[in-house]
């Protein structure tokens, strides 16, 4: 039996979607919440979200929660806070195994579900306020994620990148914001950040199962009735403005390889042609990037662009000794050129098509690559199918692929350097 | 050509293994309703493998570290063209990785599976050196290497252990060292490569939107049958006592993280699975987080979410690794140590262990789930000398005392080492 997709609107502007594919083990639920990403509320916001999957109501400590998921055959209760462009989204999310592999005959899903529908209604606080102990771990918790960001170099450099790039405006603050402004996050702080979420943002639930289980959308419709709806409505895409001259900015570390993070920014509104261009340029071992800056001039470990079409900008990020920052900058700038003069050959353009088409087709292989597909398009603000989109890059031509290029230009460079080749 | 299908009793779920005429054991599993497919082809061959001899041969032959990760990256080349140039005709997504004691070569894709699948049995069965191509590599690699070092999760894993292991390769980064892979030439390249690429010691899994019948058809066409010329390797002697109980490095990190690692005897097959299963529990049981010990450090604000454990095992090495980020990474360790002493004291919790090994067996449930996992399971368990469904079997059956004897003879103070990171002082 092919899979089931369906979306309705609920009462109070939420959208409700459901996929029902009987291929499935597991089932999954994920609550999305969509708000404008703000300096102010980020670090509130996110300790909000995870507060709601360290404890609840009835299992007032992450030690009972997580002996009731365990004991559920290790079921998966986790929340997130993540960027996207000038907007913060933050979610629940839930998996568990279908009820016919519980040994024991536990009824997993129902429990589940009333578990998710404890996180979100009746959270563990009380006045106003998340309970103590439980908010100080969870503050605790994010204060070291922000502190560890350093750990991971590479990510380290996209996210300073990406604040340069996008300075002055709401994309260049980090999804969790700044240690400061986490740090002064109150437990009662949170909690009435939570109440707004609940009130004002965007909310889009998902549900993927084996089975069809009406009790979701019942539970979800009673539970949201309760709460005073009037929800702000976010742009997703907000194209950057691009600097009247490219700026670059540097910090050093104690590290043994550079790393150099080059944004391009686009005024272009074809963002297939902009995705597509992605692919030929730099995001596949066979695209221009990698193929000539990495292995035929051996400049950069790794070399590999990235598209963020909700802001029209392409960075190009690269691992590279220090002596070659300037060559492989250029040769960088010089591979675009290459596609703006319409170097380009149809092997590249099918290549990138089929890229495309596999990964297209690879969506509905987990229960979490459905909801993170219909989300995008969500995004996107056009809701269609992975045939669809693929029909998108089946027409594609060389001409707007071309034009995509011409479109970029280089906006910023940030450069993480080594410490000790500078003394 | 022999075909067996093998059941898991626990869950239904199975696949069909096939020695193949010419020498290859492959692994196919048909998950109807997927539309990717997963395919690895690999070889019993990792960074721990620098000493070998052929039945025929009488002294051991020693090669430099790094060697098997060289081969990776070379035989990804052929004599036209880079491998990556043929999969893009295919829209497949191609790569290789080289572990402790194997090299795997895999696509993943949705549509051409087949002339994937021709892709990668040709180019792995056909070397192609030149010195040329080989000095070129040595500069890529020293790159990653370099990159490796500023890998803070990857150095204190290392580090932990270079404190374990006296002799045996596993302490060596899996790429080897600028100095050694220096000394790696065509000559040598080859000689490994005729060494460990042999289809008898090599296996190919592949799961997904699949036909047995057509996996079959390709593999009599594309593979070259190979005499089995008794392979044999050997470690250095390796005693069971560590090296040194901690090591320390500064690097630009945020909070520091920390590897506490037990070194534990070896073992082989249906053994080592057991007992990796006993250790996995075991660990769950000391990592989970509604324990007091958990709560404790919690509250203390000693450990955050990222505090983890891992079974670190594979051919000719076994160790039980406890990681996470810490303010206070001693403290850490002594508490486990006596949480270790007092649950082998008074007994593993009956309650606790029926939960833990639900957690397990939801997990290994999740993983047939998953085109990517069931290739990775298929090629695995057949590396480690067990059966596909074994696990889930092996944890079936087990219980508290099995784990509790592990706590008592393998987790060890003696045998306890610990690696931490640290940035550097304000």
């Amino acid at each position: 039996m092919p899979m089931r997709y369906k979306r309705t609107e609920l009462a109070g502007n939420i959208g409700f979607s459901t996929v029902i594919d009987e291929k499935f083990k597991t089932s999954y639920i994920v609550v999305r919440f969509i708000t404008a990403l703000d300096s102010k509320s980020a670090s509130a916001n996110a300790l909000a979200i995870s507060s709601l999957s360290s404890s609840s109501s009835r299992y007032k400590t992450l030690a009972e929660l997580n002996e009731k998921l365990s004991s559920l055959y290790g079921a998966g209760l986790t929340s997130f806070a993540k960027k996207r462009g000038d907007v913060q989204i933050l979610g629940l999310s839930a998996s568990w195994i279908n009820n016919r592999y519980a040994f024991d005959g536990e009824d997993v899903t129902g429990e589940m579900l009333s578990l998710v529908k404890e996180c979100l209604f009746s959270p563990n606080a009380a006045d106003g306020a998340f309970e103590a102990d439980s908010f100080k771990i969870t503050k605790k918790e994010l204060l070291d994620r922000i502190d560890s960001e350093l750990n991971n170099k590479r990510g380290y450099a996209l996210s300073r990148a990406a604040e340069i790039a996008f300075h002055g405006e709401p994309a260049e603050n980090p999804c969790y914001g700044t240690k400061e402004t986490a740090e002064n996050v109150t437990a009662e702080d949170a909690y009435s950040a939570y109440q707004n979420i609940l009130e004002n943002s965007q909310v889009e639930i998902f549900y993927v199962s084996a089975n069809e289980e009406p009790v979701v959308e019942k539970m979800m419709t009673e539970s949201f009735a309760a709460i005073r709806r009037s929800p702000v409505q976010v742009t997703f895409r907000t194209k950057s403005p691009l600097r009247s001259e490219p700026v670059t900015e540097s910090d050093e570390f104690d590290v043994r390889q550079c790393k150099m993070v080059m944004t391009f920014k686009s005024d272009s509104d074809d963002i297939y042609a902009l995705k597509m261009l992605n692919v030929i340029f730099g995001a596949t071992p066979v695209s221009k990037l990698f193929f000539n800056v990495r292995e035929k001039m051996s400049l950069c470990y790794y070399c590999a662009s990235r598209i963020m079409s909700e802001k029209g900008a392409l960075m190009v990020d690269s691992g590279v000794e220090r002596e070659n920052i300037e060559k492989a900058k250029a040769e960088i700038i010089h591979q675009l050129d290459e596609i703006r003069k319409g170097n380009v050959t149809d092997e590249e353009m099918q290549s990138a098509r089929l890229t495309l088409d596999n990964a297209v087709t690879q969506v509905g292989d987990t229960p979490a690559s459905y909801s993170a597909w219909y989300f995008e398009r969500f995004c996107d603000g056009k809701i269609i199918s992975p045939e669809q989109l693929f029909e998108e890059y089946a027409n594609m031509t060389k001409e707007r692929v071309v034009q995509a290029a011409e479109s970029l230009r280089l906006d910023s460079v940030y450069l993480m350097l080594d410490k000790e080749a500078a003394e | 050509m022999e075909k067996e299908i093998i059941k898991s009793p626990d869950t239904g779920d199975s696949c069909i293994h096939v020695k193949h005429s010419s020498g290859l054991d492959i692994y196919i599993c048909e998950m109807p309703g997927f539309s990717s497919v997963e395919a690895l082809f690999g070889t019993k061959y990792g960074s721990v493998n620098t000493m070998f001899k052929m039945r025929d041969d009488k002294e051991y032959t020693v090669v430099p570290e790094g060697i098997a990760h060289f081969l990776e990256h070379k035989l990804f080349e052929n004599e036209d063209c880079d491998v990556f140039e043929l999969y893009a005709k295919t829209g497949a997504s191609g790569n290789a990785f080289t572990s402790f004691d194997k090299t795997c070569y895999l696509f993943s894709c949705s549509k051409n599976y087949e002339e994937s699948l021709r892709i990668l049995l040709d180019f792995v069965q056909k070397p192609y050196f030149t010195q040329a191509t080989v000095d070129k590599e040595q500069g890529i690699i020293g790159q990653e290497i370099k990159m490796t070092n500023d890998n803070p999760e990857w150095r204190v894993f290392f580090n932990m252990l270079r404190c374990m292991y006296h002799n045996n390769p596993v302490k060596i980064d899996i790429a080897g060292t600028v100095e050694s892979i220096a000394q790696i030439d065509a000559d040598l390249l080859y000689k490994c490569y005729y060494t460990f690429y042999n289809l008898n010691n090599m296996v190919l899994s592949i799961a997904g939107n699949i036909s047995a019948d057509e996996v079959l058809k390709i593999c009599d066409e594309c593979l070259k049958p190979c005499e089995d010329k008794g392979l044999e390797t050997v470690f250095p002697e390796e005693p069971d006592e560590i090296v040194m109980p901690e090591i320390h490095e500064t690097q630009p990190v945020g909070t520091p993280i920390f590897h506490i690692g037990y070194k534990c005897r070896v073992c082989t097959g249906q053994e080592r699975l057991k007992k990796s299963m006993a250790a996995s529990l075991a660990a769950s049981i000391l990592t989970d987080a509604s324990s007091d010990m958990y709560k404790k450090l919690l509250d203390e604000g000693v450990i955050n979410s990222s505090f983890g454990m891992e079974i670190f095992d594979g051919d000719g090495f076994f160790a039980v690794i406890f990681s996470g980020e810490s303010s206070d990474p001693a403290r850490v360790r002594e508490a486990l140590t006596a949480e270790i002493e007092r649950i082998v004291k008074e007994g593993v919790d009956e309650k606790v262990f029926q939960r833990i090994k639900k957690s397990t067996y939801g997990m290994l449930v999740r993983e047939l789930n998953n085109v990517e996992d069931v290739a990775n399971l298929l090629i695995n368990s057949y590396m480690d000398g067990v059966g596909p469904y074994d696990a889930i079997n092996v944890l079936s059956h087990m219980n508290s005392s099995e784990v509790h004897e592990f706590m008592r003879d393998e987790l060890i103070n003696d045998r306890m080492v610990m690696s931490v990171i640290e940035g550097e002082a304000e």
